[in-house]
C-alpha cells in the first residue's frame, strides 16, 4: 500500500522537472544567437520507482512510478565536427595571411598600370628616344634627367613601401605569440577551473564552450591535436576532463604540449631572434621555441601550419638555404634588378660622349652608402653632378652634338641581354623580361593563395555549417519544447488538483453519512 | 540534417557577401574597363600586359620618330628646291653675261644680282628646323657655311644624323653638306665667287666656261634632293607599316587585358538579378518563426 499523498508528491516532481526543462529552454533561447553556444538539452529520467527490491518491500502488486527527474544538462556537440573545423580553421588561417601579404604586394607594385616601375622605365626609354632625334635640346635632355630621377624614386618608393609593410607583418608576428600564449593561458585557466567543479558531480557546460571556443582560435594560428584527459573518479560520466593541446609540425606530428592538466608552455621565438631586434641580422627568425623544462626549438620550415607560418613565411626567415620568404625574396629581386639596371645603364652611357665632348660618365646612376649597402633598390641615386650636357647621347668619339646613336643604345636598355653579367645581378634574359617574369610569379602565388583562401574558406564554412547544424539553437524547436513543457507542467498542476479533490473526498467527504 | 535559423541567417549573409564580392568585380571590370585589376587575376595577361605595354611604346615611340625624319626630310627638300631656283637664276644671268656684247657695268649689275642670289643660298644652307643647322652633319649647333670670315669656313662634318625608326632599322635624315661646300674647284661657293669676281673684273674671257660648273652644281643638288626622295619614301612605307604595326599592338593589348563590355554588362545584370533574388528569398524566409503562429 502506497501513502495517502503519493500522487501529491509524484505531481510535485512531474512540476520541478518541467519548470527545470523550461528554464533549459529559456537558457537557449537566450542564448540563441551567442557565438560558440552550443544549445543544452534536459535529459529527463524517471525516479526510482515504488517499492524498490528488498527483504522487506510491502506487498504491491507491481511496482509504482515516483515520478520524473532530471539527470543531467548536456550540451550537444560533436568532436568530430570540432577536429574537422579546426583542421580547415588552420588551413584558412595560413592561407589568408599569405593571399592577404600577397594582395598588398600586388597594390605597392601596381602592375599592370601606367605608372608602376614598368611605365616609368618606358618613360625613360621614350625620353631617351626623343633625346635621340633631339640630341642637342637643352629640354630634351632635362627630361631625360627628370625620367631618369623618376625611375630611381619608383625603386625608392617600391623598397621602402615593401620594407614598411614587411615590418608590419614583423609586428603582426609578435602580436600573434601574444595572442597565442594568451589564450594558451585561457585555456590552462579553463582546464583549472572545469577539474574544480566536475569532481562535485556538475557538467559545465559553459565552460565547455568557452574552451572550444578558444581552441577554435588557437587553431586558427597553429596546427593542433586535442585530446581529453582523464576525469575525476566522482565526476559526472558525460563530463570531458582537462583539455591536452599538442602542436603538430608540417607532416601532422605531435611535437611538443602546449597545454595539458599540469599546466601551459609559452611559444617564443628563438632566443635572440625577433623582428623587434635592433641588429638587422637578429630582425629575421630562424625558428620558434616552446619554453618548457628544457625548451624545445623547432625550425620554420617544419613548423606547424597555420596563419603563424603565413607571417613567418611573409614576413621572412633564415632556412638552411639562407634567408627566404615573401617580402625578402621581393626586395631582393627588386635590388637585383636595381643593380642591374644602373650597371647596364652606366656601361651603355660611358661607351658614349656627351655634348661638350667628353666621354660619358661611368657614374650616371649611382649607389648612396647610407644603411645597408646590399639594399641598391633603396639606395640607386641619379648622379647629382650629372648636368644636362652630361649626358652621353653620342656615339662618336669626338664632339658631335646632332649624334644620338647612343641615346638609341640607352633607350633600349630594357632589352640588353644580360647574360654577360656577374652572378649577384640578373644575368639571364634582358631587364624587361626579368620584371615581367617577376610581376607573372607573383601573380601566380597570389592566384593560388586567394584561390586556396577560398577553398578553404569554403570547406570551413560548410563543416561549420554541420556544426551548426548540430549544436545552434532552433528557435521553432525551443517555442515547441517550451509548449511541450508548459503543457506538462499544467498537467502536472492539475493533476495536483486531482488529488487534492480526491483527498477532500476522503477528509471531508467521509463519515459524515446521513449528516 | 537539422536547420536553424542562425544557419539560414548565415548562410544567407555569406552568400549575400559572395554575391557582392562577384557584383564588385565587375563592377570593378565595368569602371576600368580591364580584365583584369591586379596581376592575381590572371598572372599570363598581367605578364602579357607589360610586354604589349612596352611594345606599344615603343610603336608610338617611332611613330613620334616618323614625324621628326619627315621634318627633317621636307625641310631638306624645300630647302634644296629653293637651292635650284636660285642656280636656274644664276644659270640664266651668267649665259646672260657670257654674250660679249655686254658692257663692264651691265655685267657688273648682273655679279651684284649673282651676289644677292650667292648669299641667299648662304641663307639656305644655314637653314635651321628647329635649333638645328640642317646642312651640318652632326654638327647641328654651328653655322654650316659663313663667308664673313677670312679665309670663309664651310661644314666639314657630313656625319649621318640617323634616326631609329623601327627595332634596330636607323635611316639617315640629313642632307650631304658637300653640296653647300666651297673649299675647292667644283664646290659651289668656291666657283660661284669666282664668278663673281669675274664678272666685277673688266673683260672677264671666260663666262661662259662657268657654266658646266654651275650645271655641276645643280645636279649635286638635284641628285641630293632625289636620294632625300627616296629615303622620305622609304620611310613613309616604314610609316604606313608602323602604323598598321600599332593597330595591331593596340588590339593585341586590347583583346589581351580589356573587358568585354557586352559580356560584362550582361554578366552583371545576370549577377544582380541574383543579387535581388537572395535578398528577396532571404527576406522572406529569415522573417517568419513558429511563434508568429502560436497563439
Amino acid at each position: 500500500m502506497t501513502s495517502t499523498f503519493f500522487g501529491l508528491e509524484t505531481a510535485k516532481r512531474g512540476m520541478n522537472t518541467q519548470q527545470s526543462a523550461l528554464y533549459v529552454t529559456g537558457q537557449n533561447i537566450s542564448n540563441a544567437n551567442t557565438d560558440g553556444y552550443s544549445r543544452q538539452t534536459v535529459n529527463i529520467t524517471h525516479t526510482e520507482p515504488y517499492p524498490p527490491v528488498g527483504m522487506n518491500r510491502p506487498q504491491l502488486p507491481g511496482q509504482m512510478g515516483t515520478g520524473s527527474k532530471i539527470a543531467d544538462i548536456s550540451r550537444v556537440r560533436d568532436a568530430f565536427l570540432d577536429q574537422q573545423y579546426r583542421g580547415q580553421n588552420n588551413q584558412l588561417g595560413y592561407w589568408s595571411t599569405k593571399a592577404d601579404a600577397l594582395s598588398q604586394m600586388e597594390q605597392i607594385m601596381n602592375e599592370p598600370s601606367d605608372d608602376g616601375l614598368s611605365a616609368t622605365m618606358g618613360q625613360l626609354s621614350q625620353a631617351l628616344q626623343d633625346l635621340s632625334v633631339h640630341p642637342e635640346d637643352e629640354g630634351a635632355r632635362s627630361v631625360v634627367l627628370n625620367r631618369a630621377q623618376a625611375v630611381a624614386e619608383t625603386f625608392h618608393y617600391l623598397s621602402n613601401s615593401l620594407s614598411e609593410i614587411q615590418d608590419n607583418l614583423g609586428n603582426k608576428l609578435q602580436v600573434s605569440l601574444k595572442d597565442i600564449n594568451s589564450i594558451l593561458k585561457q585555456i590552462n585557466d579553463l582546464n583549472n577551473q572545469i577539474a574544480k567543479v566536475e569532481p562535485n558531480g556538475y557538467v559545465p557546460n559553459d565552460l565547455y564552450d568557452d574552451r572550444d571556443r578558444l581552441v577554435d582560435q588557437l587553431s586558427m594560428y597553429v596546427n593542433i591535436k586535442v585530446t581529453r584527459g582523464p576525469t575525476s573518479p566522482s565526476a559526472s560520466p558525460i563530463a570531458e576532463g582537462p583539455y591536452k593541446i599538442e602542436i603538430l609540425d608540417a607532416s601532422n606530428k605531435s611535437v611538443g604540449t602546449l597545454v595539458d592538466s599540469d599546466g601551459y608552455y609559452q611559444l617564443g621565438f628563438k632566443s635572440g631572434e625577433g623582428p623587434e631586434s635592433d641588429n638587422p641580422t637578429e630582425k629575421m627568425i630562424s625558428g620558434f621555441t616552446l619554453e618548457k623544462q628544457g625548451n624545445i626549438d623547432f625550425d620554420v620550415a617544419s613548423f606547424s601550419q597555420g596563419s603563424l607560418k603565413g607571417l613567418v613565411e611573409s614576413y621572412g626567415y633564415v632556412g638552411t638555404n639562407g634567408s627566404s620568404g615573401i617580402y625578402p625574396d621581393m626586395l631582393d629581386k627588386l635590388n637585383k634588378l636595381a643593380l642591374t639596371f644602373a650597371q647596364k645603364f652606366n656601361d651603355i652611357h660611358s661607351s658614349g660622349t656627351d655634348l661638350n665632348g667628353n666621354a660619358g660618365s661611368n657614374n650616371f646612376f649611382i649607389f648612396a652608402s647610407s644603411g645597408n649597402s646590399a639594399d641598391y633598390a633603396k639606395n640607386i641615386e641619379l648622379n647629382s653632378s650629372i648636368t644636362t650636357s652630361m649626358i652621353a647621347a653620342s656615339s662618336s668619339a669626338t664632339k658631335e652634338p646632332g649624334n644620338g646613336q647612343n641615346a638609341i643604345k640607352l633607350a633600349n636598355f630594357q632589352n640588353e641581354d644580360l647574360s654577360t653579367n656577374g652572378s649577384n645581378m640578373i644575368n639571364k634574359g634582358t631587364i624587361g623580361s626579368f620584371y615581367a617574369g617577376v610581376i607573372g610569379s607573383l601573380g601566380v602565388d597570389a592566384q593560388q593563395a586567394n584561390r586556396l583562401t577560398a577553398n578553404s574558406s569554403n570547406l570551413k564554412e560548410s563543416v561549420d555549417q554541420n556544426r551548426q547544424s548540430v549544436s545552434s539553437v532552433s528557435l521553432d524547436e525551443e517555442m515547441v519544447n517550451m509548449i511541450k513543457f508548459q503543457q506538462a507542467y499544467n498537467a502536472s498542476a492539475r493533476n495536483i488538483t486531482i488529488v487534492d479533490e480526491m483527498l477532500d473526498k476522503i477528509i471531508n467527504g467521509l463519515g459524515t453519512g446521513g449528516r | 540534417m537539422r536547420v536553424t535559423q542562425t544557419m539560414l541567417s548565415r548562410n544567407f549573409l555569406n552568400n549575400l557577401s559572395n554575391n557582392y564580392d562577384k557584383l564588385g568585380k565587375l563592377q570593378d571590370q565595368i569602371a576600368s574597363q580591364k580584365k583584369i585589376n591586379k596581376p592575381s587575376d590572371d598572372p599570363v595577361v598581367a605578364m602579357q600586359g607589360i610586354n604589349y605595354r612596352t611594345n606599344l611604346q615603343e610603336i608610338q615611340q617611332y611613330k613620334r620618330n616618323f614625324s621628326e625624319a619627315h621634318d627633317w626630310l621636307d625641310n631638306a627638300d624645300s630647302a634644296l628646291d629653293e637651292a635650284t631656283q636660285a642656280m636656274q637664276r644664276i644659270r640664266e644671268l651668267t649665259v646672260e653675261a657670257s654674250n660679249g656684247s655686254l658692257e663692264d657695268n651691265q655685267r657688273k649689275s648682273i655679279a651684284t644680282e649673282i651676289t644677292q642670289l650667292r648669299d641667299h643660298l648662304v641663307e639656305v644652307a644655314n637653314t635651321k628646323v628647329g635649333n638645328k643647322y640642317i646642312f651640318n652633319g652632326t654638327d647641328t649647333v654651328t653655322k654650316p657655311v659663313d663667308l664673313s670670315t677670312n679665309p670663309p669656313t664651310f661644314s666639314t662634318n657630313n656625319n649621318p644624323v640617323n634616326i631609329e625608326l623601327a627595332k634596330g632599322i636607323s635611316l639617315k635624315v640629313n642632307p650631304d653638306t658637300s653640296v653647300f661646300s666651297g673649299q675647292q674647284s667644283g664646290d659651289l661657293f668656291f666657283d660661284l665667287n669666282n664668278l663673281i669676281n669675274d664678272l666685277n673684273s673688266s673683260n672677264p674671257s671666260n663666262i661662259g666656261g662657268y657654266l658646266d660648273k654651275l650645271d655641276q652644281a645643280t645636279n649635286k643638288i638635284t641628285n641630293e634632293r632625289a636620294s632625300l626622295g627616296a629615303v622620305s619614301n622609304r620611310i613613309d612605307l616604314m610609316e604606313t607599316r608602323n602604323g598598321e604595326q600599332e593597330v595591331t599592338a593596340t588590339k593585341m593589348m586590347s583583346d589581351n587585358e580589356d573587358a568585354d563590355l557586352d559580356k560584362v554588362i550582361t554578366d552583371f545584370i545576370a549577377q544582380q538579378s541574383a543579387f535581388r533574388a537572395a535578398l528577396g528569398v532571404g527576406a522572406s524566409i529569415i522573417q517568419p518563426t513558429l511563434l508568429d503562429f502560436l497563439k
